[in-house]
């Protein structure tokens, strides 16, 4: 008998990769400990990744924050009831990651915890005051032409809108500096074309172009932070800042005074893209802008509609009807454009486009390596007020959207995937039918067996019950 | 009784404090107010840093009047940053003490202090939470508790008042933690045991904060994965409604489940008054069939 690994591919379990959008926890995690160590030197960050820890991790924390003693891990473990012990491990392990926490030996020996001593000091600096006062917060005389909010949202907007017009290679190219052309390449989102040199969009790209505004923002804040270290700039530093303006408050000045060469170059940076307003280079002053706020609720998947700041925020477009249509009330050929990714547009008029949602449109764009869910949150989050005010008969749905639509597009999605892929080990080549059975319903009786045929007298174990059945194998062969 | 264990996406917290200057802890020492309630703006900012979108509410409850600490009705209070804290952060801190201290001020000097309003408070921080949800926008849940901290003594004056409340809390599914930093308060310990909250009466004042953090500042849905004190048995007495103390046997109105502790049955003091204990809070005037009824009495009260 011989067997032979096959390893079935299960690291690209998808045939085609989707775009890979880490929230602040993970982007954190594949840092090293050293960059962590600067990071938690900033109240700012540590309250943004005590915001982003899970539930039970954040108990953890403030029940240490006062405590100046490494304590017991036994005692912290006592903490959760008995139940709940695998998500206490989980949280455990999510401090430990971000080295929010240590082991430390306590007197008797006995394994202990005890909070990184820099994010402990900070984290009580952001919620108790004391330390020094944030770079931007310096104090500034009234300003004559003060901007409100919604001056603010429409600024933001236009701005982004100018990076993703740039994306979608809409004739409007002003406004955009090579800076965010460079970033753009390097995250990947466009491409020189092989004969002109000019950029154009790659299949991540339009991807992007379907993520919620603020997973945009941070995606391309991430990709920024990459570059941003081959240009002296130091990533610490930036994020921090980052973090400062997320817990900043809309439709407030804040003063430039005090703040380094390089954080002046930044702040020109993220004004191009429109996360800070201000009026002139040396204005002396800045507004940050929604998009900057954002930041910090970024979450991989709870994330829901933002209705927070639906007042101000642009109001959505889309009505989809449980017939399948999609009617679109917009003037702008990129939301058109997007929008005919994954409908098959019918009509166009001057203020809406008509579409309908049919297999092959939607197949075409899972093709692309879109994602149903991600057509199903685009259509979500520039849901039309109307839709959101719609009662959905008396059901109680979980998206907005009508529920036939939803589970019609996730069943496109799943008719492509019919193959499901486990790792494995081929077991052939046996010597009697004899030995083949044994070893085979030795298999099925450990639960390891994934597949067999008895006629080619060929089996396949799972790669976790390998080294058992492996051993079985070796006794028998020697007993018989 | 929140039965769903579901994380909501935020959550808003009332805090009432009982600033009531007869309060036992304060007489002896009133600088330990300022402790206490450093304490709790510590712990009202921990719980806006749980997550962006939660949302606070500080009630203060004197013994003339209950008023919104936090946020402050209008404009808020225009705050630059002094030091390392979150801007948010100071802004509570500072709106906290100002208008306390506006409230202290307002008190009537030479009035001598009654109780503290609790349930008027409590009231209001229904109130507050009933506005919130209404604003809420479509798609957002919100989870919903109050937080009273008080040191002042349980009295069955305000019985009527507290039941409503804690009846009312429980339909609106607002939880109801009690915080007694000096003496067992059994009738606010029913409350928090009607609405599912948790009461806990704190040793000493020193770690008041992280008895708050270890006990009150995890969610709902979170609470039933910790380990937390609370349980024991709840007294369960009624209060009578003539005297206002809680007793365990009683005479029971058949038609207005008042409870009373007089020896005579309430048939007869109702007879003698014409009205029933009730219709003092109900104003609703008893009428008594049969012979009983005198009219010239029942004229005398109508007066």
């Amino acid at each position: 008998m011989s067997e032979s690994s096959k390893s079935k591919g299960s690291v690209n379990l998808n045939p085609s990769p989707t775009l890979q959008c880490k929230d602040l926890h993970e982007y954190l995690k594949s840092r090293s400990a050293q960059f962590l160590e600067t990071l938690y030197n900033y109240p700012t960050i540590c309250l943004a990744v005590y915001r982003e820890l899970p539930e039970l991790a954040r108990h953890f924390v403030i029940r240490l924050l006062f405590v100046e003693q490494p304590v017991p891990q036994a005692v912290v473990a006592s903490w959760v009831s008995q139940a709940h012990a695998k998500e206490q491990l989980k949280a455990a392990e999510a401090l430990s990651e971000l080295s929010v926490w240590q082991e430390a030996p306590i007197p008797g020996g006995l394994p202990g915890w005890l909070l990184a001593h820099s994010f402990k000091r900070n984290l009580k600096v952001a919620l108790l005051g004391g330390g020094r006062p944030w770079s931007m917060s310096s104090s500034l005389e009234p300003d004559g032409k003060a901007r409100d909010v919604a001056f603010l949202d429409a600024y933001a907007l236009e701005r982004w809108e100018c990076v993703l017009h740039y994306m979608v290679g809409s004739a409007q190219t002003e406004g955009i500096s090579a800076d965010a052309v460079r970033i753009l390449l390097h995250a990947g989102l466009m491409t020189r074309d092989a004969d002109d040199g000019s950029a154009v969009i790659t299949r991540a790209g339009f991807q992007f172009l379907l993520l919620s505004t603020a997973k945009q923002v941070w995606l391309f804040l991430q990709h920024y932070l990459h570059t941003a270290e081959k240009r002296s700039l130091s990533a610490a530093e930036c994020l921090a800042f980052l973090y400062q303006l997320s817990f900043s408050t809309l439709g407030k000045d804040y003063s430039t005074e005090g703040m380094s060469n390089n954080m002046l170059v930044f702040l020109q940076h993220l004004r191009e893209f429109g996360l800070v307003y201000q009026r002139k280079r040396k204005a002396g002053r800045f507004f940050p802008t929604r998009l900057a706020l954002n930041i910090a609720c970024v979450r991989s998947d709870n994330e829901t509609l933002e209705p927070a700041d639906a007042g101000a925020a642009p109001r959505g477009y889309i009505l989809v009807e449980t017939n399948y249509r999609v009617y679109a009330y917009t003037q702008t050929s990129l939301q058109a454009a997007l929008l005919g990714l994954f409908a098959e547009l019918v009509y166009r008029f001057p203020n809406v486009v008509v579409g309908v949602l049919t297999r092959e449109s939607v197949r075409q764009a899972l093709r692309g390596g879109i994602t149903a869910a991600q057509i199903i949150r685009y259509l979500e989050q520039h849901a039309h007020p109307q839709m959101l005010k719609a009662d959905s008969g008396g059901i109680r749905s979980e998206s907005v959207l009508p529920p036939t639509v939803v589970d019609q597009v996730k069943l496109w999605e799943s008719e492509r995937n019919r193959f499901t892929y486990t790792e494995g080990v081929v077991y052939n080549q046996f010597l009697s039918q004899a030995d083949f059975v044994a070893l085979r319903d030795y298999a099925r009786a450990q639960k390891v067996l994934t597949w067999q045929s008895e006629r080619a007298r060929t089996m396949v174990v799972t790669r976790a019950g390998h080294d058992d059945v492996r051993r079985y194998w070796k006794r028998y062969s020697k007993s018989s | 009784m929140a039965d769903d264990n579901t994380p909501t996406d935020c959550s808003l917290l009332v805090v009432v404090v009982d600033t009531n200057p007869n309060q036992r802890y304060i007489i002896e020492d009133p600088k330990v107010l300022t402790n206490c309630l450093d304490a709790v703006i510590a712990f009202s900012n921990s719980h806006l840093m749980q997550k962006a979108k939660n949302q606070l509410a500080v009630i203060g409850c004197h013994f003339h009047k209950s008023e919104y600490l936090y946020p402050s009705p209008g404009k808020p209070l225009d705050v630059r940053q002094i030091d390392g804290q979150y801007e948010l952060f100071t802004l509570v801190e500072k709106t906290i003490k100002m208008r306390l201290v506006n409230l202290i001020k307002s008190q009537p000097q030479e009035d001598k202090p009654g109780e503290s309003l609790l349930a008027g408070a409590l009231a209001m921080a229904l109130c507050y939470i009933s506005r919130v949800r209404r604003q809420l926008s479509p798609g957002l849940t919100m989870s919903s508790r109050i937080l009273i901290v008080t040191g002042s003594s349980d009295t069955a004056a305000q019985y009527i008042n507290y039941m409503n409340v804690f009846f009312t809390a429980q339909k609106q599914q607002v939880l109801i933690d009690v915080c007694s930093l000096d003496k067992h308060l059994s009738l606010l310990q029913q409350g928090c045991d009607i609405t599912g909250g948790l009461y806990l009466k704190v040793p000493s004042l020193e770690g008041l904060l992280q008895y708050l953090l270890w006990v009150f500042l995890p969610e709902a849905s979170e609470r039933s994965k910790l380990v937390l004190p609370g349980g024991g048995r709840v007294d369960y007495r009624a209060a009578c409604f003539c005297h206002r103390e809680p007793l365990s046997i009683g005479y029971v109105c058949s038609l207005c489940l008042s409870v009373a502790v007089v020896t005579r049955s309430h048939e007869e003091s109702t007879r003698d008054h014409g009205y029933c204990f009730v219709a003092e809070t109900s104003s609703t005037v008893f009428k008594i069939g049969g012979p009983l009824a005198t009219k010239p009495k029942k004229k005398k009260m109508k007066i």
